[in-house]
């Protein structure tokens, strides 16, 4: 548990990191995406281990959902939005998560597809 | 007194709701939802306001900031098939995140949804911590976008493999790359269902999508 808590600060210290340069450098990218890239970067360059943080990722990701427990809990305060013509949103995040999930997953399949192709005529030539 | 009650049971209801789901896996009992239903309604049944409440919940709270620094272990973990995939990866969730905010937001417009509800729905197709990250940057309520990013996920999960299935989308990488980029971490859920190939690219899809997404989101509004 101790090591858990210790790795869990060692992120917490990167999203810190990450807040400190969006505010220095005014970027409308959230601070904890800064961090989150940091982390890839170091990660990637091996001067930070993958076991120095795994244990505390892994308990965070894990349980990502009790994370945001309180967030959406707040939607209470906001009923009125959803009562009359708020419900519409509701079908809006529908419909549109369906446009994305076919196009991403054609576009995803067509570029697969054709990369293969080139591979295939890369290699009979 | 009240926070640290508050938070054991949070704790205590999420536990509860993350058997259930394992027990009957049907998409509308994802522990988020579910979880979020038991706490209002005891929040209400005791006549306890959300302020009173977040005494205890914010220390959940503080953790997402570094849960979304966290995503970078699953990414690392796949690097490879980051690299193998890597512009048919690119291109699904580059041209799906924009798709995701443009058809939100014209959407959104057409209804003549309220200014603040609007700039909730521009970053649904993300994963929760990043979308009320970037909610907050462009004038959203980040708990609306909690919301319409647990209903994406939902409906994403639930319908997804059926029309995978009819429109003959049938790749580990059509796939992963459709629930990653539109149901994030609740489509990966989805996706582990499907193949473990499927899931690692879904997982990879979402985590670029929130990274598009943060980039994108504050550049459309300038617009």
């Amino acid at each position: 548990m101790g090591i858990v808590i210790i790795q869990i600060g060692v992120l917490y210290t990167l999203y810190v990191v990450g807040s400190f340069i969006q505010q220095l450098l005014h970027i409308p990218i959230p601070g904890s995406m800064i961090g989150m890239l940091l982390l890839f970067l170091l990660l990637m360059t091996g001067i930070v281990k993958e076991e120095w943080i795994s244990c505390g990722a892994n308990m965070l990701l894990s349980h990502l959902t009790l994370l945001f427990i309180p967030a959406t809990v707040g939607v209470m305060d906001y009923v009125e939005l959803f009562s009359g013509k708020g419900i519409w949103s509701i079908f809006v995040v529908i419909v549109s998560t369906m446009i994305v999930m076919l196009f991403a997953g054609f576009i995803g399949q067509w570029a697969q597809t054709r990369e293969q192709k080139r591979m295939h005529e890369v290699k009979g030539a | 007194m009240i926070g640290a009650s508050m938070l054991l049971w949070t704790i205590v209801v999420y536990m509860a709701m993350r058997k259930l789901y394992a027990r009957f896996y049907f998409p509308l009992l994802v522990p988020i939802a579910t979880s979020t239903v038991v706490i209002i309604i005891t929040l209400s049944l005791f006549h306890l306001s959300y302020e009173q409440y977040m005494v205890g919940g914010k220390w959940l709270v503080h953790l997402l900031g570094p849960a979304v620094v966290a995503l970078a272990l699953p990414l690392y973990q796949h690097r490879y098939t980051l690299k193998k995939f890597l512009w048919p990866l690119l291109c699904s969730t580059f041209f799906g995140t924009i798709i995701g905010i443009g058809s939100g937001l014209l959407l959104a417009r057409l209804f003549h949804l309220p200014e603040q509800v609007v700039r909730s729905i521009i970053p649904k197709s993300v994963t929760s911590p990043v979308a009320m990250d970037i909610a907050t940057l462009i004038g959203g309520i980040p708990t609306l976008a909690a919301v319409y990013v647990m209903v994406a996920g939902i409906f994403g999960a639930m319908f997804g493999p059926t029309i995978f299935q009819r429109l003959r989308l049938n790749t580990a990488l059509g796939i992963g790359s459709g629930l990653g980029a539109a149901s994030h971490g609740i489509g990966t859920a989805k996706a582990l269902e499907m193949g473990k190939k499927e899931a690692a690219i879904s997982s990879v899809a979402m985590t670029l999508s929130a990274i598009f997404a943060s980039l994108l989101c504050p550049l459309l509004l300038l617009l």
